[in-house]
């Protein structure tokens, strides 16, 4: 199996998982993504991207209970597989590994953004 | 779904809601599998967001929200990961193999219904590819020379004395003109077209009567290819001549005729310079022979010269610009030489409601548009096109209709096949694909035979129409890969009902037999029968029209008689002779009576018009009349009555100042009393040529154009042409007669021996309209005969589906002819609400038709019920043979069935 690419929406949907305590289904993860990112998104992408990354095989899901806020309708709960950890802790060490590399003199210009 | 209504006491709680209708849309377009929880988040959003901002903006959010699921990721199905689904996706190539060898079985087990089928597609097909060649080739005149996009032809429109002049030539000297003041003519060519000629290549004598003189530049102008001698080269010099191949064989067989002679009439002897192809079939001239431009005296005078000129615009330059450039022609060039013919000033001539001008038509109109007097040939007509074109897209949907309809009626008969397919697993879109196959294999039967069928008729087809396709015109890859992309088409069109309402059968329902797929498309099947039997009335009416209209202006009392009239042409050429070849003639015995005619009413005349001057009062009104020269024996000879006064005579030494008119003159001139009075011919122009005449005789009108025109007002001059003798004659053996006529010839000259008789010249007049109705008959006997092959199938369907009725019916006692009527009936309805559809519509498109003709028949009702009874008379015994078998199968078996 070749290497999956992420996309930044589901990089960051699947971060938003991993950093549920339980499963979660769309709304959760929309409104936490909306927090963490000041940007509006449509349930639609956040299904869309949700199902895709259980394609992947990152993500797991089970049928949920419903509630009568929900006009009855039961829930996809979603949740971290092993292979979704794997792909972040991969994310991860690509991008420290990159930030390693950023030679001394540069330091002074992600710094100047960090307080920006 | 069920989930929801248990749910919806907690639903009705919460009063805020988001729009029902966007809801349903979800439902609708959401892949069920998805649909649970992406609606059920949207709610609970909604909710939450209800709360935050309010009912008015959350609706917005959530439609805004909800919209955005419909995307394709949403409306995906899941696939049933069934079992028999992952074994049903065997290769496309085993599948389609499988698909054919079904086929070729399902068919040969109809036999029948495969025969009526394929039938009635392939002469579908066939007229349609034949109606193709024709209005293609038709479309396609005079495309083919270079810059035929830029090519234009100069002709002359007038009005002078009330009377309209529109030519297909234009003055001599303006082609020269045009292209000496106005910078945007690239090229100008003319061609002069003075008739027929008598050619002789030593004792070889031939009439020729396609020659024209064309200018040097004609080869560069028009893509005619030049097949021996120098293209640019061969007309410079006077006395030259370039013949077609098919003519320079005739004349020099296989000999190089380059240099060669040929005395071309009284122009002397001419060189040949040149062999050319035989002029392309869609070109609106077929010249036989050019001679140079320069061999015949040009004229110099505007209003007394003619050639037929084209130009090639220069790019760039608009048609805009041309016709105004015309315009200053006629101001600079027409306007003196008008004061010079008429003794009137340009302004003045206008004033009197004269017109002059030189508009300009597109080359590659003039074979469907153009309809002007002294056409090189006779055009078509761009109605006949379209009529063809109608008539083909007609015929061709008759058959598909045809073929549809057969295909859903045999479909009840194959529901047990579907039940049994999908019951062993077949999905629908194998199904689909079987069925489909079957329709496009049933197509491409029919096209072969179609194609069997174009290549036998080829012949008649082109007799009919007059062109000269062959088989190459056909087997060629455009025609070839268009009628095998249509065959495609019609195959997945036709086929694509039955397919889909057969293979969407529920295999429970079918295999408990309750689902009669030929009823539940009754209404189609009856709807398409209808419509197939509405074309084919209607084609029926107009075949009866038009073969009507036909007959009234063969048989309408022309004022003169045509029948026993023999014509010899060319007697010109006995010179001072004819005279006493016509007395000669006189002597023998089955001759009545001789005259000079080269003026004929119906056929080749000579034509002739004049200003024709009468006084009326105080004012002096100019008419142009056309005029006819004739001796003392014409009016006798043809059968001609003279209304008031008398005929010219010997006897009367003054009668060459005497004149006979008819009686559309004499109501035009506004002559109460004719005779004696007098009128005066304007002439060319000059004082000289202006000649006072007396009227002595009104002559009965007679039609000497066709009925296309109301008789025109005709003056008639004493001393005959002698361009032809007409010769009344009475005797059943015309065979001798001609043989001694004949003879007779031969003594006087070598010219060739030519004749014709007249009731056949004035047949001729009327070819189009002549062929018009023959196609309309050939072509109403085809969409009867599809639609009856339809009509055939469907009833063929019908009783069989009511056999077991029948039986019953009949162990019931009733009668075989009560149940012929019962299983008739059914189809009479259709019928008879097709004649009502029909009757208004052919009864309007042929009254348009009939406009065209001054003397036409009315519409009578008594049309329109032939039409339907014709149509009612053929169902009944299409039908019949189908219900009448039905009725007397014994009900012991019908009643056994199954």
């Amino acid at each position: 199996m070749k290497k999956t690419i992420l996309g930044e929406l589901e990089e960051l949907v699947l971060l938003v998982v991993a950093a549920s305590t339980e499963e979660v289904y769309g709304v959760p993860v929309l409104e936490q993504l909306q927090e963490q990112t000041g940007r509006d998104f449509t349930i639609s992408a956040v299904h869309t991207t949700l199902y895709r990354l259980e394609e992947k095989g990152f993500l797991s899901s089970s049928v949920g209970g419903a509630t009568a806020q929900r006009g009855g309708r039961s829930k996809r709960l979603f949740a971290l597989t092993a292979a979704g950890g794997q792909a972040l802790r991969e994310i991860q060490e690509t991008r420290s590994r990159l930030w390693q590399s950023i030679p001394e003199s540069k330091r002074p210009l992600l710094a100047k953004l960090d307080l920006s | 779904m069920k989930k929801q209504r248990e749910h919806l006491s907690d639903h009705q709680s919460y009063p805020q809601e988001p729009p029902r209708w966007v809801d349903r849309l979800l439902e609708w377009f959401v892949a069920p599998h998805l649909l649970e929880y992406i609606q059920g988040d949207l709610y609970e959003h909604f909710q939450k967001r209800v709360v935050q901002i309010g009912l008015k903006r959350a609706r917005r959010e959530y439609i805004w929200s909800a919209l955005h699921c419909l995307t394709p990721f949403f409306f995906r199905r899941r696939k049933t990961n069934s079992y028999y689904n992952q074994n049903s996706n065997p290769s496309f190539k085993d599948m389609l193999s499988n698909y054919l060898t079904i086929a070729f079985r399902n068919l040969l087990r109809h036999k029948g219904f495969t025969a009526i089928n394929i039938l009635g597609l392939a002469v579908g097909m066939a007229s349609c590819l034949l109606i193709v060649l024709f209005v293609t080739h038709e479309l396609s005149y005079d495309r083919y020379h270079a810059h035929s996009d830029r090519m234009y032809r100069m002709t002359l429109h007038g009005r002078m004395d009330e009377k309209k002049i529109k030519l297909a030539y234009t003055s001599e000297p303006a082609g020269e003109a045009l292209l000496r003041d106005f910078p945007g003519i690239e090229a100008m060519t003319r061609i002069r077209n003075d008739g027929g000629l008598l050619v002789k290549n030593g004792k070889d004598v031939f009439k020729e009567e396609k020659v024209a003189f064309a200018e040097p530049n004609f080869f560069s102008f028009f893509s005619i290819r030049m097949v021996k001698g120098n293209p640019a080269k061969a007309l410079i010099d006077p006395k030259t001549v370039v013949l077609t191949e098919t003519t320079a064989r005739k004349y020099f067989g296989m000999a190089d005729p380059i240099g060669k002679t040929l005395t071309m009439g009284n122009l002397g002897l001419f060189q040949v310079t040149g062999v050319c192809e035989d002029i392309p079939s869609n070109t609106h001239f077929h010249y036989d022979m050019l001679g140079s431009f320069k061999s015949v005296n040009g004229g110099t005078k505007w209003l007394a010269s003619g050639a037929h000129t084209y130009v090639v615009l220069r790019e760039g330059y608009s048609i805009k610009q041309l016709e105004a450039q015309s315009e200053a022609l006629v101001n600079k060039y027409v306007s003196t030489e008008i004061k010079e013919f008429f003794g009137l000033s340009f302004a003045e001539f206008l004033k009197k409601g004269n017109q002059f001008g030189f508009p300009f038509q597109r080359v590659t109109d003039i074979h469907l548009y153009s309809n002007l007097d002294d056409e090189i040939e006779a055009n078509s007509d761009i109605k006949y096109v379209y009529i063809f074109s109608v008539i083909a897209f007609f015929i061709l949907l008759l058959a598909c209709v045809n073929f549809m309809n057969l295909s859903t009626a045999g479909s009840a008969g194959r529901s047990k096949e579907v039940g049994i397919r999908k019951v062993l697993g077949s999905v629908q879109t194998q199904l689909v694909g079987q069925f489909l196959t079957e329709s496009v294999l049933v197509t491409f039967l029919a096209l072969l035979l179609a194609f069997g069928l174009v290549i036998l008729l080829l012949p008649n087809f082109n007799d009919l129409t007059g062109k000269v396709f062959t088989l190459s015109s056909i087997f060629n890859c455009r025609v070839l890969g268009g009628t095998i992309i249509g065959c495609l088409a019609i195959g997945l069109l036709a086929g694509s009902y039955p397919a889909f309402v057969l293979s969407s059968f529920k295999p429970i329902t079918v295999l408990k037999g309750k689902v009669q797929a030929g009823f539940r498309s009754g209404w189609l099947r009856n709807t398409l029968v209808t419509g197939q039997f509405a074309i084919s009335i209607g084609i029926i009416i107009a075949t009866i029209v038009a073969n009507q209209q036909l007959k009234f202006m063969q048989n309408k009392k022309v004022g003169f008689d045509k029948e026993q009239v023999l014509v010899l042409h060319e007697t010109q050429v006995l010179g001072e002779k004819v005279n006493a070849f016509k007395n000669e003639l006189a002597k023998l015995s089955p001759v009545v009576r001789v005259s000079l005619a080269g003026f004929l009413p119906a056929g080749i005349s000579r034509k002739s018009v004049d200003g024709v001057q009468v006084k009326n009062g105080e004012r002096i009104v100019t008419h142009r009349t056309k005029s006819y020269y004739i001796d003392e024996d014409y009016l006798p000879t043809l059968g001609m009555k003279i209304a008031q006064g008398r005929n010219f005579s010997k006897t009367f030494p003054t009668d060459n100042s005497a004149i006979l008119i008819n009686e559309a003159a004499a109501k035009a001139y506004g002559f109460k009393n004719p005779i004696g009075e007098q009128v005066s011919l304007t002439g060319d122009g000059s004082d000289g040529s202006k000649k006072k005449y007396t009227i002595v005789g009104v002559i009965k009108d007679f039609h000497f154009e066709t009925m296309h025109q109301n008789i025109a007002p005709l003056i008639m001059f004493y001393g005959g042409d002698n361009a032809q003798l007409a010769l009344r004659i009475k005797t059943d053996d015309i065979p001798t007669l001609l043989y001694n006529i004949e003879k007779l010839w031969k003594g006087q000259t070598d010219n060739p021996f030519v004749y014709s008789f007249l009731d056949e010249r004035f047949n001729s007049m009327y070819q189009a309209e002549q062929r018009i109705g023959q196609l309309f008959g050939i072509f109403a006997g085809l969409a009867i005969f599809i639609s009856c092959l339809g009509l055939f199938g469907l009833a063929a369907f019908a009783t069989h589906q009511r056999t077991k009725e029948i039986g019953v019916r009949k162990v019931l006692g009733a009668s075989i002819s009560s149940i012929v009527s019962l299983l008739l009936a059914n189809f009479l309805k259709l019928i008879l609400i097709s004649i009502l559809i029909a009757s208004p519509v052919a009864g309007y498109v042929m009254s348009q038709w009939l406009h065209d003709f001054a003397y036409r028949i009315d519409l009578s009702w008594w049309i329109f019920i032939l039409a339907g009874m014709l149509a009612i008379s053929i169902a009944v015994l299409t039908v019949s043979y189908q219900t009448i078998k039905a009725a007397l199968v014994n009900p012991v078996k019908s009643l056994k069935t199954e």
